[in-house]
């Protein structure tokens, strides 16, 4: 039988780092992605020269960025290794730094995403297979749509949809690395640009620049580095899937109650026992679909609940105190390592006006176009 | 014409619906697998190679709708109306609708294909949308 991360040796964030999410700017890449690391590394007090291996993020910029960045920290010769996976790119470059450490291959690995929006489109090779319309639905209308199916089968009003966006980006106006930092009122919501089917501009995540870094230590590592274990935080556990047949309409939330399932089962824990989820929000809409996956609330009922404060800071359990895509922002490669930086802050008890009480359990949620989803779970 | 695009209908429908133009889908000979478009690669569901053109007929009911405001192709303007239609015959499809920009269309509406004058160059002289089946709520 297949092993699970967890059966290996016990993994650890031990340092986190960003550089701010922010719109497309003449900052190089490799700008970004520095201040990001060595944020991580000043956070994990530890040097480059302890990390033995490095999982690099990216979906926009290209082929091998990874050491005209690295290098710049001192080309000690490590190893480098470059992951592609669409929105989830990050998440997965964190699983399998993960993974490294949890084999006891190394004991000090990197993860760290950076990304910036291409000026000309986002290009993805054909694959020989054409569709109807494919050039009229473009991800927002794929949301739009399923906005429509979701309010009509449980009744909700798309207005009330729209509360998400308001609680984010009144969290995102709490975190000085969100792209965006300004509450909105429900007025400002649905008064903006009109996108597709019910959506709004500021109900669909901004696409632009920035950097996330982590650093995952095995308790070896802890120990012959002499951090303090205080602050380290353990990934309770980590799983990934991708589409099956048969799901054309929503397989990012099929795939997603499947992979959730198995990480919190993973982390021996339940749905209500988690204080704090960061969620792929791209599209208000998503944190419903995604949200009642998990399990915290039965299908159709988390808006009912987000309009008693259920998924506020302070709530019953907190959901995208980051800010989410929504207002945090989504670069694309570092955005699942953000996720995992601020599931560690709160975890820590360091993150501030948007700081969940008591936090002691945290799931970090993305999925990617493909469909691809990952799931990790973090505990004190 | 784009090859690939005239691949995916047929202007004369099916046996069974024969005023309607039907989908160039494809079963999987292996496992019954029913699949829009056809295509040669393999089969989702199982992976084997022996697959087989079948065509679907253009008839469904509509999953869902919505009023396209901002389009990313310039050869789309804006605004337009698309919808998910699963189809009687099991695939699940997503199109163009030829709707009023406000129609407040409901789940479950009766839908069917038809051909319309294409305005996009090189893709041929019709392009295949669905509208609610006519006297059918």
């Amino acid at each position: 039988m297949a092993r699970l991360i967890s059966d290996l040796v016990p993994v650890y964030v031990v340092g986190i780092g960003f550089h701010p999410y922010q719109y497309a700017s003449d900052t190089s890449y490799v700008a970004l992605g520095l201040r990001a690391i060595r944020e991580a590394l000043a956070d994990a007090r530890i040097d480059w020269e302890a990390v033995e291996s490095s999982y690099v993020a990216n979906a926009l910029l290209g082929m091998a960025v990874g050491r005209p960045m690295l290098r710049h920290l001192g080309a000690l010769g490590s190893p480098i290794i470059h992951i592609e996976n669409a929105s989830a790119s990050g998440s997965a470059a964190f699983r399998h730094a993960c993974i490294e450490v949890a084999s006891g291959i190394s004991d000090v690995a990197l993860a760290v995403g950076v990304d910036k929006p291409p000026k000309s489109g986002i290009f993805r090779s054909p694959t020989g297979i054409p569709n109807l319309a494919e050039d009229a639905i473009a991800p927002f209308t794929h949301f739009a749509l399923l906005t429509d199916e979701y309010s009509r089968k449980h009744r909700i009003a798309p207005e009330d949809i729209a509360l998400v966006a308001v609680k984010n980006h009144a969290n995102g106006a709490k975190n000085p690395n969100a792209q965006r930092q300004k509450e909105r009122t429900l007025e400002e919501v649905l008064g903006g640009k009109a996108i597709s089917g019910n959506l709004t501009a500021l109900q669909c995540t901004p696409v632009g620049e920035g950097a996330a870094a982590v650093i995952v230590v095995s308790e070896a590592g802890i120990k012959r580095l002499g951090l303090d274990p205080g602050r380290a935080v353990r990934v309770a556990s980590s799983a990934a899937g991708s589409q099956k047949a048969d799901n054309d309409l929503n397989p990012d939330t099929a795939l997603t109650i499947e992979t959730m399932a198995r990480a919190i089962g993973e982390a021996q824990l339940g749905p209500g026992d988690l204080d704090v989820i960061e969620l792929h929000d791209a599209f208000t809409i998503e944190e419903l679909f995604y949200a009642e996956a998990t399990g915290i609330c039965p299908p159709g009922r988390f808006v009912p609940m987000l309009k008693e404060g259920a998924w506020n800071i302070g709530g019953q359990c907190a959901i995208s105190p980051s800010g989410g895509l929504i207002a945090m922002g989504h670069p694309i490669g570092p955005t699942g390592i953000g996720q995992i930086g601020e599931i560690v802050r709160q975890l820590r008890g360091e993150a501030g006006a948007r700081q969940q009480p008591a936090a002691k359990a945290g799931l970090a949620h993305m999925v990617g176009v493909g469909a691809v989803c990952y799931v990790h779970v973090l505990t004190r | 014409m784009d090859d690939q695009a005239a691949a995916l209908f047929a202007a004369q429908g099916t046996g069974a619906l024969p005023d309607h133009p039907a989908l160039n889908g494809g079963r999987c000979k292996a496992c019954g697998y029913i699949f829009f478009p056809m295509q040669h690669y393999g089969c989702e569901r199982c992976g084997s190679e022996e697959l087989e053109p079948w065509l679907i007929g253009g008839r469904g009911r509509l999953v869902a709708s919505a009023e396209v405001h901002v389009s990313m192709n310039p050869r789309r303007p804006a605004p337009y109306v698309v919808g998910s239609i699963a189809t009687d015959d099991g695939a699940v499809v997503r199109s163009i609708l030829e709707v009023p920009a406000d129609a407040d269309l409901a789940p479950g509406t009766v839908m069917t294909s038809r051909l319309v004058e294409e305005t996009r160059p090189d893709k041929g002289p019709f392009d295949l949308r669905f509208a609610p089946e006519t006297g059918r709520p």
